[in-house]
């Protein structure tokens, strides 16, 4: 059993404090996403479980050993680099069977290991390459082959779609899905983009300034983000947020950012998920998803919670199955979504139905959601 | 159509202008040397004839002499091709050594004052030969060293290491810190990660600094004329003075010489050519 | 985690401090030492009198030093820029080729593995006013007189600048040809469609572009100027009448031929000066072109 466990994990550069006290546990066999913007310890964080990166303070364990100053070779890790960084000396064979030839293990051993490895990753045409002859997405499978080879306990990732085109990271994606469906280790897997996160993650962990923001599956992340930072980087296009006040008990008078909610904005009821948890006065951020805002006159399931609004179209990115509206809530622009298409001009009105039983309320000044 | 027509006029020209340039330039780059090969192969009486004599006859007389030991004006080359040779070899093996030490640190390591260590030590490179050769000697015969081959790789060494340290650097830093990563992953230590992946990487870099190190410790003059006295430690470069007397320079037999010292420089130039630019390049470049 | 006793860096760094240290650093105190005695050669025991500024008081003031001193700087204010520009010509000449440039290249780096001592002895041979190539050819072509290329003082000094020039634009050449190789296309291209004349191409995005790589070479030459000692101690010794007396040779003289270490040692030192400003002035030009380029890092 391998989980993995950090228990508030520090790293300081110098005066500056990268990572903050981040405590997680990985279950054997889970594929947790590290994801954030650049900057926020997500690499940091994964490369201090690799022993590439020493901890400042905390403790890292591996299969309930704790290894903070053991070294990278004996963690019993693999990990898959950004730019892949095969061995550019040698073969693909050669790439492959290095980690093996370096505990000395017997010919036979490693041909049989490096062989299961290439099978798996349909290697088999390329071994007697240098990583020179291969192109971007072979060279990835090399790197992923080299961490499969020796089967460790762990498998950490780090960016490894990053240097792809966006067809071959699709493809990638699935293969590495695939992977972990097969061989079943633990994967810690950083990246930078939510799709992968979303879409590869039994569990995400959402990361920000290097502290953790939210921990949880994709959907609770997608469905319930904890606030406006979370709902902004989880899902495409991103969730349209409109400042607000509490008016009364039961409304909110949405408006512009920088009126300052002085002059008329434009009034809406208040989810009752919300009611009783906001006070008159209350300045919020109101959040809804493209899908959430649709033209009337879809066919859309009936019930829950709506409200009707009048919105201009100023622009419209057709996407096939569905096409996106660019439209404008109280000074606020927001994207609405339309299944069925059809032509929209720019500057046409339209009535769109706003479904308020999947709206978020944030609180405008901590950012955090309100929820029941 | 008119403008059309000077535009490819002016062309022309500057066509035409370019490639005597050229040809010009290369000209003079290579005559002072093919000059030298030439009257190697001269018999002493056509060099000194008067008026010049334009059409060469041919002789192995000087390569002859050259070889033929010491007697009979002749200059004990043996000696001093194998002086130079041990000389050469030594100091570049040990410079490259502790060069690619140095360099690796520059390279893989982030301290403090990194610019001002890395400055420092260029500028130990920066003293000039001549002005170092009049303590050196001081102190070289006083330890007893003087006109020994231990005593003129020492001082070679030291002024090999810095430049091997700037080259080395260079080409390290070329390399991905992923692959030392990566190896360490693969269950290296960090020595292992050195000689199994990045030095293998690095190798034609390091070769490239190896002959340039070689040639300077092989062309060297300066240090060399001061800390050796005898056959058994002159090196080519000062050997070449054997062939000057007080009023006479023996030219054939100079020209000779220079051939021979030449080359071994130039085979081993062209070997490492492409690697050399680059390592210089990416060096002084990236900082 | 253990405490190690020194940091790695420290550790892989010390090899190269350690001999550096025992070769260049302590003769240079010692010469520092010296420089403040009447240390000569013959009479050891004048290595512990200390006869305080006395050395520099008298090289300061010695026409002779100065006239050195000024002829030096001047030489390599010469020699440095003439390299420079013929360097930059080559190089954009060869850049231009379109076939053989490869050989082309080879032959730049022919003068680089010569030797400074031959190259002295090479032009020595080609400027002999007797049997030179020089004269030989001028000759053939009609002319009487046979100029005394390396006897007239100002001949002499062209000739001393012509081997140096020969044997070190190379390296400018070289540099910025791999300068001009890794030159990226597109701003070339959008300049030439935004209407710039050649010129202004080259003035404003070629150069600036070749800056660092100039620099380069020019410390990689500021590192050892020095070479040019080999040249003139072959080509005149200095001579005719200390016209063409460089630094480096009346050093030489004063300590070996005169024996007075103390005074050639002070004289060392004003040139190892003058050395270092040159590499410390071309260091912080690269930095600060590389800086430009946002190259840094």
């Amino acid at each position: 059993m391998t989980e993995v466990t950090l228990s508030n994990v520090v790293k300081n550069y110098g005066a500056h404090r990268a990572v903050h006290g981040i405590d997680l546990d990985i279950q054997h066999g889970e594929f947790v996403v590290l994801v954030g913007p650049s900057g926020c310890g997500k690499s940091t964080t994964l490369r201090m479980i690799a022993g590439l990166e020493a901890i400042s303070g905390g403790d890292v364990s591996i299969g309930g050993r704790i290894v903070n100053d053991l070294p990278p070779r004996e963690r019993n890790i693999s990990m898959v680099f950004q730019n892949y960084a095969l061995y550019p000396h040698m073969t693909v064979r050669e790439n492959l069977g290095f980690s093996l030839a370096i505990k000395k293990k017997a010919p036979e051993e490693i041909i049989a290991a490096v062989d299961e490895a290439a099978a798996i990753l349909g290697l088999d045409e390329l071994m007697d390459r240098k990583p020179a002859e291969l192109s971007g997405g072979q060279r990835q499978r090399v790197a992923m082959g080299r961490a499969i080879v020796r089967h460790p306990d762990v498998f950490l990732f780090d960016e490894p779609l990053s240097n792809l085109d966006a067809k071959l990271r699709t493809q990638m994606r699935v293969e590495i899905k695939k992977l972990h469906q097969k061989v079943g280790n633990t994967i810690i897997y950083v990246t930078h983009d939510q799709v992968e996160a979303m879409t590869l993650a039994d569990r995400i962990v959402l990361m920000q300034d290097g502290h953790i923001v939210q921990v949880g599956t994709p959907l609770e992340l997608f469905d319930k983000p904890v606030n406006t930072f979370v709902a902004t980087f989880i899902g495409s296009p991103p969730m349209n947020l409109i400042d607000g006040i509490v008016r009364g008990d039961n409304a909110v008078e949405l408006h512009a950012p920088s009126s300052g909610g002085l002059h008329g904005g434009l009034t809406i009821p208040l989810p009752s998920t919300a009611r009783g948890r906001v006070s008159d006065g209350q300045a919020i951020k109101f959040g809804f998803r493209a899908d959430n805002l649709m033209p009337m006159g879809h066919a859309v399931e009936e019930g829950g919670e709506r409200t009707e609004l009048d919105l201009p179209v100023t622009l419209t990115e057709p996407l096939g199955t569905e096409t996106l509206l660019f439209t404008e809530v109280a000074g606020t622009e927001v994207q609405a979504k339309m299944y069925n298409p059809r032509p929209v001009r720019p500057g046409e009105t339209l009535k769109f139905q706003l479904m308020l039983d999947k709206c978020h309320i944030f609180d405008a000044a901590t950012s955090n959601a309100i929820r029941g | 159509m008119d403008r059309n027509l000077t535009h490819r006029n002016r062309r022309r020209v500057l066509k035409a202008v370019h490639f005597v340039a050229l040809f010009l330039t290369m000209a003079i780059i290579c005559i002072p040397g093919l000059w030298i090969v030439l009257n190697s192969f001269r018999p002493t009486v056509e060099i000194m004839a008067k008026p010049p004599v334009w059409t060469p006859s041919f002789t192995l007389d000087h390569y002859r002499a050259m070889f033929g030991g010491a007697g009979e004006g002749g200059v004990p080359v043996f000696s001093y091709f194998r002086n130079s040779m041990i000389v050469s070899v030594t100091s570049t093996v040990i410079a490259i050594l502790i060069g690619m030490s140095g360099g690796y640190a520059f390279a893989r390591y982030r301290f403090k004052g990194k610019g001002a260590y890395f400055v420092g030590l260029m500028l130990f490179r920066a003293v000039p030969g001549v002005a170092l050769s009049l303590p050196l000697f001081i102190v070289f015969a006083r330890v007893g060293i003087i006109d020994t081959h231990f005593g003129l790789i020492l001082a070679y060494v030291a002024m090999n290491v810095p430049f091997t340290v700037w080259l080395t650097d260079g080409f390290f830093r070329q390399i991905p810190k992923e692959l030392h990563e990566a190896a360490e992953i693969d269950g290296c230590t960090r020595w292992q990660a050195f000689w199994k992946v990045e030095f293998p990487v690095a190798r034609s870099g390091v070769a490239s600094a190896a002959i340039f190190a070689f040639l300077t410790s092989w062309n060297e003059f300066a240090l060399a004329s001061q800390l050796t006295r005898s056959v058994g430690s002159k090196t080519m470069p000062v050997g070449l003075l054997d062939f000057t007397a007080e009023f006479t320079i023996n030219w054939g037999g100079m020209c000779a010489l220079a051939v021979l010292m030449i080359i071994p420089a130039l085979i081993l130039t062209f070997l490492v050519q492409k690697h050399l630019i680059a390592g210089l390049t990416f060096g002084g470049v990236k900082g | 985690m253990p405490r190690r006793r020194f940091p790695e860096w420290l550790v892989l760094l010390l090899p190269a401090f350690i001999v550096i240290a025992a070769v260049v650093l302590i003769p240079l105190i010692f010469s520092l030492y010296s420089s403040f005695t009447p240390y000569k050669l013959t009479r050891p025991s004048t290595l512990w009198r200390w006869v305080g500024t006395y050395n520099y008081e008298k090289i300061l003031t010695d026409a002779k030093f100065w006239a050195a001193f000024g002829r030096t700087v001047l030489f390599l204010t010469i020699a440095l820029n003439l390299e420079l520009i013929l360097g930059l010509g080559i190089a954009l000449m060869v850049n231009k080729v379109t076939w053989g440039q490869r050989t082309l290249r080879t032959i730049l780096m022919f003068p680089m593995m010569f030797s400074p001592i031959l190259v002295g002895f090479q032009f020595k041979f080609i400027f002999n006013d007797n049997i030179g190539l020089v004269n030989n050819v001028l000759q053939s072509l009609g002319s009487n007189t046979a100029l005394p290329w390396l006897v007239d003082g100002k001949l002499a000094m062209f000739s001393i600048l012509f081997a140096e020039i020969w044997m070190s634009t190379s390296v400018f050449a070289i540099l910025i040809l791999a300068g001009l190789f890794a030159m990226p296309r597109d701003p070339l291209e959008a300049a030439k469609v935004d209407g710039c004349t050649a010129w202004q191409t080259f003035r404003h995005i070629t150069l600036p572009f070749l800056m660092p790589f100039i620099f380069i070479a020019m410390t990689i030459r500021s590192l050892d100027v020095a070479r040019a000692y080999d040249i003139v101690q072959i080509m005149t010794g200095g001579g005719p009448a200390r016209r063409t007396e460089l630094l480096w040779t009346l050093m030489s003289r004063t300590g070996y031929v005169d024996a007075r270490m103390g005074l050639a040692n002070a004289m060392g030192y004003v040139s190892i000066i003058l050395s270092i400003l040159f590499t410390i002035y071309f260091f912080r030009k690269l930095s600060a072109a590389r800086a430009e380029l946002g190259m840094a890092g």
